[in-house]
Formats: structure tokens, C-alpha cells, sequence
């Protein structure tokens, strides 16, 4: 894998600013299991430029991590693309053959992973690890791949890199782990990180640090830098754009200031009233009922069974992705009213939005058992929610 | 305050390290260290800490599940640790446990109605109108519907797996429950729903709660009052306004500084262009100002936002094997270094050869030599309001020799 010739041919430069490192338009990915094609994710577009933070936020099974494994080119065999594209500097990844792809990623994109643990082999030294990276994709000698694997540590702030280069794994801490984990995805030199829940697994105080020092890595780098999780005050922290994904989707798109203050989706205004707070003494607002399974997708807008803004259209058809702000994208018909804080006007009788005094209830109308019954897999044609924004 | 259902005192839970052939015992793992703790009646606890701190030890200790060591365990006055295996059985029955993972603490293989009416089985009891009945009874009450008792948890999202793990808990109708990470597992918008269902049940039964969460946010909207875990001890609690607002332990500060906080304008770092005005906690006055936030504009990114700086913490805790002798926290203490106190001594800082700073870092002595006692220090409060005694279980508590409040903006506020 060493100095593919592709690299030479696309030298990793910045590009001049507002030109995207990473773009992704309109990706979708299906899955095929014994019950039948399932489309994990679907349509969703971002771009990530140098020097900022994207944060891609969603529950879990809303197809954060499938579809950054698409980016990667690390789909499981069972997976397959089956639209859109990914463009690196310019170049579609999704062009290449699959090796070429995972080839051009090693160069230029970085991916950190929620467990370290797994991630790291058992059985080999923490350098090792490390040194064995370099020496095999930067074709450095022994002695220059442990120098630069010490300075890689140093640089993620492993105390005393030079001993510790020789514990395992285990002997580390978990921040510690994602700390080397990070050191790894540096080796290259990556124009792109993307860190898959690289703090989930963390105390605060350690997320706290390991946010930190990617922040610093990447204003030094001019990185672009794409983060995934689903906590909100991790988001608003360190982001400075943001992509809701609800259900395989991108629902919402916007600069993170807008997102808090004037979310223009009912499931972003929701999930950012269901954070408890200290003035909240009563109960908490919550989301009845939970995300609908790939499997068995309910029509219409995907979010509409546990939609508080829900109207009869809602039920039917897809809403396309507006723009209810320059720079801003929404999957809502009601896009520019949620933002502005208004009731939809489209006037609607029996339009009962479910309410969280009883949650049970929605509970067993979104059951497991109950899914089988809602099962409306939507057809290629129906999803014309993709697109890129501007 | 009323009497506390629940008292812990000087609770101790060592696990033996053993090494070679011999299976020698080379020493202990302190997982709980001296924990002493009450629970008011119908009032809910807050537990939190870093990983390893002893929360799932204490709790585990607490039910049943261990023994402990040493120390006491009151219910309703009793001490469980002292009665006859007949009377701790009666006992246990208080004190039911709820578990983290929903996934894994439900046995796959038995129906949803075997398991919550398992306990019946254990307990030999007969409920009135029989075991069918109060199971029913018990899906009802936690927002489950009765006709699925004879599903297998496969068949149930985590939400109502967790549901299913809390009327199993409730149906021996304990007294406390003691909530491990309850709603850890779950996608925020599911867990709105445990967190609301475990409030409308502690009103109508009159339950009592020791809440384990490292979510300080759930905690701050779930808890009563919050007690602060380091190193297998209590280093602070009090009534939740006041460790949240006005917390005078330097690791409460540290843990409440780190905490992300969902709003755009206090930021970790700064956004894309445009430096933050740098603010956050002011470190080491005994008087801290709450920072005031930027104004939220909406034209997005480049608006001006107050930089948050969190107090970051050095390196991990401390092994609970070889704990730091003197004050636990005074290895990674931002406060101690920083206090005229702090000079050259003669004893050396753990760990003594780890870091390469080892020996630059100075601590008063006497947070290398005693222990700090978990007591009020009326003194460190805002304009040195006392808390008072008399409210007992409610008090305000920090073991610190040096405690003083520090307003750290942020959590849930
Ligand atoms: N059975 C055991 N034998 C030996 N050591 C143990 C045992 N159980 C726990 N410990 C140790 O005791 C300490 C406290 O563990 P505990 O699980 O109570 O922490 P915790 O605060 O619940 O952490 P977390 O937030 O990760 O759940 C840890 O150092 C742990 O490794
Ligand atoms: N190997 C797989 N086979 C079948 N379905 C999968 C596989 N991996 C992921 N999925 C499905 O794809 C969807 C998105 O998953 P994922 O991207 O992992 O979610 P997230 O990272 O947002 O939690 C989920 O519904 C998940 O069940
Ligand atoms: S399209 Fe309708 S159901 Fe979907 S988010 Fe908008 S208002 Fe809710
Ligand atoms: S006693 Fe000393 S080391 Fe311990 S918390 Fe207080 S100031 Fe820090
Ligand atoms: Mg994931
Ligand atoms: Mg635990």
C-alpha cells in the first residue's frame, strides 16, 4: 500500500477555502440481509472543509457510522452503495475500485473508531503498532518509525512516550487508548479525520481532554475534521456545522449556532428539548416511541409517527429538503415554520400530534411486534429527499 | 428533613489482589474506601464519579449482591450487615436493584412474566390474586402492556427493556431502589421516557432512589441531592443546587467543568474564524464569578462565544490498589498546587517516578499527610452562608482542607 502512484497524481493540498476537502452528495447504502434489502442510509450529503468541524449527530441506527464507513470504503461485504458520491479533493472515491478507494483514504483520510480497545491488537507492544503503520505505508526504517512514533505520542500528550511505547493495550487507560488511536489516524498526515464516537466511551474529564487536543491537532493541520456522536453538548462545544441524521437521512443541516437557536426540524427542536436541565423540575419533554428500524420505514416523512408538528401530508409524502435559511437545509414541509417558531399552517382536523403524557401507548403503537405492520420499505423513487444543499 | 430510609456508615468494600502460585494476597483492590451516605424517604440520590470510582461496588454492597468488608447498612435504622441470613432476606426485599444494561440483565430465555415475577418464586410468596395478576399489574404500572407477558426480551426495544428490569424491581414493593446507570444504554430520546416513568413512580409509590449516572445532566434533573465519588470516597455532597451551583470540592468543580453543555455560545473550543472571548471558571479565588454568556446570535458560525475553558484534570486516577496517601484527589488536585500552602516538602508526590514532573508538583503538606474529613465548611459558601446542621441528610458536605466554592457555569443551567 505503499506511495500508491494515485497520490502522486492528486497531491494532498488545501484547497483555497470554501472548496470542500470531502463531499458527499446524495450517498445511499443498502445492507442485504436474510430479510430482504434494508437501506441503512439514504441520501444523505455533507461537505467538510479545511480548518472546521463537522458534526454529524443521531441516535444510534440512524446510519452515522455505515456511512462513514462508506466514505472509507470500509463497508462490510454484505453492504453496497448503491448511490451517489464521495469526492475527495475533487476526485469521486466511489469511481475507483475498491482498492484504489481505501488506497486514496489511507493517504488522505483518518478514521478514529469509538472502542479503542478492538481496535488495537492485544498482542503487539502499543508502538509496534505504530511503527509497523509507518514503516509499511511511509516505508521508514526501524529506527525512524520508533523516532516518529514517540513524536506522534508526545504530540497526543501520552506521558513519558518513550517508555510507555512498549506497554500493551490493556496497560493503558481508556483515554489513553483513544489518545494512541488518534496518534495512529495522524500517521499519515490525513486532510480529513473522521472520529466515530471518539468520546462515548469516556469519562468527562477525559472527553474533555481528548476534544481539546483534537481541536489543537486540527487548527495546527488545517484538518478538516468530521465528528460523530450523539451527545449535543459535545456538538455545541466543538462544531461548526452540523448534520442531523434521523433515520438514514440528513433532516437537518445547518452552522451550529442556528441549529440551537432556531432548529428549522421538529426532530432537532425535539431532541434539544428533551436534554434535562436544572430550570426543568417537572418531567422531562420527551420523544414518544422510538427511531422506526431500516427494516420497516413509515411513509411519508420517516419522522412523522413521533412528530409533534405532524399534519395529514406528513403521512404521505416525502417532504423534500428545503431551504428555509441561506446555508440551511430541512427534510420538513413545514421547514421555514418550524424555524420561526410557528404552528404549520396547512390546516389539518384530525391531526392529533402524539403527546408524552402517555408514552406507553406510543410505545405499543411502535412496538417491535408492531413493526411488522407499518412495514412500508420505500421504493428508490420515493426518496427524493437527496441533494446537496446551496 | 425527615429520617433517612437508608444509612451507610463507614462502608468498606476491599477486593483481595492475589499473585503467584500460592495465590497469596499481595493486597487490595479499595474499591469502596470508608462511604458513609443517606438516603431520605422519597427523595432521590444522586451518585457520580469517574469509571472506577466505586459507584457499581457501592451499589452492588447495597443490595445484596457483596458483602461488604466493614461498615454498616441501616434500613430503616436496622443494620442488614448484622442480621441472621432469614432477617437479611426480609431485609433485602427493601432494597431492589435496576440495572445498567438492558441488553444483557434480562435472561433471554425466560418470558417477560417469569422474569418480573420471578422474585415472587425466590421469595416464595403469593401475591394476592396470584402471581398472574401482579404481574400484569406490574407491566401496567411501568407502561407495558400486560398482553405481552409472554414475550421474550428480543422482542422489546431498550426502553421497554428497561421497563421490564424496573417491574421486576418493583415487584417485591421495595422501599429504595438502587439504579445503576438506569438509562446509560438508551438513545437520548428514549431515556426521557425511563427517566419520567421512575419520577411518576417514586411519586406515587413513595420510593426511594440511589441513582448511579455519570450523565451529570440526568443527575441534575433526576436527584435530590448528589453525593460526589473519588477513589472509592465520598469527597462531597450535599442538596443538588449546591453541588451543582455553588460546589466547593476542587474535583466536583473539575467533573462540573467538563461537562459539554448544549448551548453554542459557551464554547470548548473556538469556532472556525472568529477566537472567543477566553473566560470560563476562574481558577483558585475563593469568590468565583459565573462568566457571563455570549450573546446567541443566529447568523451562525464567527458570532462571538465565551470560550469555556474546563479545568483539565492531569492524567487518570490513581489505581485504587496504592491509593495517594493523605487526601485521595491530591495527585491531580488543580486547587492544592496553586494555594500559598502549597511548598517544597520533604515527602514525595505519587506516583513517585511516573510523570516527568514527578517532584516539580507541590501540595500543601497536609494534603499529602491526613486524610480530609467529609464535614460542612459554612465558611466556603456563597457570602459564607452556613448551612444548617439540623438539616442533616441534606447538608452540605466536602472533604477538602482547603474547600471553597467555585461557580462553574454550565450544567444544565
Ligand atoms: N470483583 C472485583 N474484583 C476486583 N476488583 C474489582 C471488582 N469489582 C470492582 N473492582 C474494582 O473496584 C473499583 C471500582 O469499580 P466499580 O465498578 O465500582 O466502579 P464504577 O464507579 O461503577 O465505574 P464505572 O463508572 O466504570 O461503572 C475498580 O478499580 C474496579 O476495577
Ligand atoms: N452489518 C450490517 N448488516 C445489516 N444491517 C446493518 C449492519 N451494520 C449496520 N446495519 C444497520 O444500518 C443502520 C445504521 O447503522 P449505523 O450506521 O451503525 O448507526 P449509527 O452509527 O448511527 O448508530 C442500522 O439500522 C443498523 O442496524
Ligand atoms: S414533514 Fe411533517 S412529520 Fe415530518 S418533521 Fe415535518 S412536520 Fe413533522
Ligand atoms: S485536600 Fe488538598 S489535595 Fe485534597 S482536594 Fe483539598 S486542596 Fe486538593
Ligand atoms: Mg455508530
Ligand atoms: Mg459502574
Amino acid at each position: 500500500m505503499s506511495a500508491h502512484p494515485s497520490t502522486d497524481q492528486h497531491p494532498a493540498t488545501t484547497p483555497a477555502s470554501g472548496t470542500p476537502l470531502l463531499e458527499v452528495t446524495d450517498l445511499a447504502v443498502e445492507f442485504r440481509t436474510p430479510d430482504g434489502a434494508v437501506r441503512a442510509v439514504d441520501g444523505l450529503s455533507y461537505r467538510v472543509e479545511a480548518g472546521r468541524t463537522l458534526a454529524i449527530v443521531g441516535e444510534s441506527g440512524s446510519g452515522k457510522s455505515v456511512s462513514s464507513l462508506a466514505v472509507m470504503g470500509l463497508l462490510p461485504d454484505n453492504a453496497r452503495v448503491t448511490r451517489g458520491s464521495v469526492r475527495l479533493a475533487g476526485t469521486d472515491l466511489l469511481a475507483l475500485s475498491r482498492k484504489e478507494h481505501r488506497a486514496r483514504c489511507g493517504e488522505q483520510v483518518a478514521m478514529v473508531f469509538q472502542d479503542a480497545l478492538a481496535a488495537l491488537n492485544p498482542v503487539h507492544p502499543v508502538g509496534y503498532q505504530l511503527t509497523e503503520a509507518l514503516r509499511a505505508r511511509r516505508g521508514l526504517s526501524r529506527g525512524d518509525a520508533r523516532k516518529r512514533a514517540v513524536e506522534l505520542l508526545d504530540l497526543v500528550k501520552v506521558p513519558n512516550a518513550k517508555a510507555r511505547i512498549k506497554e500493551y493495550p490493556h496497560q493503558f487507560s481508556g483515554g489513553m487508548r483513544q489518545r494512541v488511536m488518534i496518534a495512529s489516524a495522524l500517521a499519515m498526515d490525513p486532510d480529513v479525520l473522521i472520529a466515530d464516537e471518539p468520546t462515548t466511551a469516556l469519562d468527562v474529564t477525559v472527553q474533555a481532554q481528548v476534544l481539546r487536543l483534537l481541536a489543537e491537532i486540527q487548527a495546527e493541520r488545517q484538518m478538516g475534521l468530521v465528528l460523530i456522536t450523539h451527545d449535543l453538548g459535545v456538538v455545541a462545544g466543538v462544531a461548526d456545522d452540523v448534520t442531523v441524521m434521523y433515520a438514514g437521512r440528513a433532516v437537518e443541516q445547518a452552522p451550529v449556532v442556528p441549529v440551537y437557536t432556531t432548529p428549522a426540524h421538529p426532530y432537532t427542536r425535539a431532541l434539544l428539548r428533551s436534554i434535562p436541565s436544572a430550570a426543568g423540575t417537572g418531567r422531562l419533554p420527551v420523544i414518544p416511541g422510538r427511531p422506526p428500524s431500516p427494516a420497516a420505514m413509515p411513509s411519508g416523512c420517516p419522522f412523522h409517527p413521533r412528530c409533534d408538528a405532524v399534519r395529514d401530508v406528513c403521512r404521505t409524502e416525502v417532504p423534500p429538503l428545503a431551504t428555509p435559511a441561506p446555508g440551511r437545509t430541512s427534510a420538513c414541509h413545514f421547514a421555514a415554520d418550524i424555524m420561526a417558531g410557528r404552528e404549520p399552517a396547512a390546516a389539518d382536523a384530525d391531526a392529533v400530534g402524539p403527546t408524552d403524557a402517555d408514552p406507553a401507548a406510543v410505545e405499543h403503537r411502535d412496538g417491535h411486534a408492531m413493526a411488522a405492520d407499518q412495514a412500508t420499505v420505500p421504493t428508490l423513487d420515493d426518496q427524493d429527499t437527496g441533494g446537496s444543499d446551496d | 428533613m425527615t429520617e433517612p430510609v437508608l444509612e451507610v456508615r463507614d462502608l468498606v468494600k476491599h477486593y483481595p489482589v492475589r499473585n503467584g502460585l500460592l495465590r497469596r494476597s499481595v493486597g487490595a483492590v479499595k474499591a469502596v474506601d470508608g462511604v458513609s451516605l443517606s438516603l431520605g424517604r422519597g427523595r432521590t440520590l444522586g451518585l457520580v464519579g469517574e469509571s472506577g470510582s466505586g459507584k457499581s461496588t457501592l451499589a452492588r454492597v447495597l443490595v445484596g449482591i457483596e458483602t461488604p468488608t466493614s461498615g454498616e447498612v441501616l434500613v430503616d435504622g436496622e443494620d442488614v450487615t448484622r442480621l441472621n441470613r432469614a432477617g437479611r432476606k426480609q431485609l433485602r426485599r427493601d432494597v431492589q436493584m435496576v440495572f445498567q444494561d438492558p441488553y444483557t440483565s434480562l435472561n433471554p430465555r425466560m418470558s417477560v412474566s417469569e422474569i418480573v415475577g420471578e422474585p415472587f418464586a425466590i421469595h416464595g410468596i403469593d401475591p394476592a390474586g396470584g402471581r398472574r395478576t401482579a404481574v400484569g399489574e406490574l407491566l401496567e404500572l411501568v407502561g407495558l402492556d400486560p398482553d405481552h407477558a409472554n414475550r421474550y426480551p428480543h422482542q422489546f426495544s431498550g426502553g421497554q427493556r428497561q421497563r421490564v428490569g424496573i417491574a421486576r424491581a418493583l415487584a417485591l414493593r421495595p422501599k429504595i431502589l438502587v439504579c445503576d446507570e438506569p438509562v446509560s444504554a438508551l438513545d437520548v430520546s428514549v431515556q426521557g421516557q425511563v427517566i419520567n416513568l421512575l419520577e411518576g413512580l417514586q411519586d406515587e409509590l413513595g420510593l426511594s432512589y440511589l441513582f448511579v449516572a455519570h450523565d451529570l445532566g440526568v443527575v441534575r434533573h433526576i436527584a435530590h441531592d448528589v453525593a460526589v465519588m473519588y477513589l472509592g470516597r465520598i469527597v462531597e455532597e450535599g442538596p443538588e443546587t449546591e453541588v451543582y451551583d455553588a460546589a466547593q470540592h476542587p474535583y466536583t468543580q473539575a467533573l462540573l467543568s467538563a461537562v459539554p453543555v448544549p448551548d453554542p455560545s459557551v464554547r470548548l473550543v473556538p469556532a472556525g474564524g472568529s477566537p472567543p472571548v477566553e473566560s470560563g471558571v476562574s481558577t483558585g479565588s475563593t469568590n468565583g464569578e459565573r462568566s457571563t454568556n455570549g450573546v446567541g446570535s443566529t447568523n451562525g458560525v464567527g458570532t462571538t462565544a465565551v470560550r469555556r475553558l474546563p479545568i483539565v484534570l492531569e492524567g487518570d486516577p490513581p489505581s485504587p490498589v496504592d491509593p495517594p496517601s493523605g487526601c485521595p484527589f491530591h495527585t491531580r488536585c488543580w486547587l492544592a498546587p496553586t494555594l500559598p500552602e502549597a511548598q517544597p516538602d520533604p515527602i514525595p508526590s505519587y506516583p513517585p517516578t511516573d510523570r516527568p514532573d514527578a517532584g516539580l508538583r507541590l501540595v500543601p503538606s497536609v494534603c499529602e499527610t491526613e486524610v480530609p474529613a467529609l464535614d460542612a465548611h459554612p465558611g466556603a459558601g456563597r457570602a459564607g452562608t452556613p448551612t444548617d446542621p439540623a438539616d442533616s441528610a441534606a447538608s452540605h458536605v466536602v472533604a477538602c482542607h482547603f474547600a471553597r466554592e467555585l461557580i462553574v457555569p454550565g450544567v444544565g443551567a
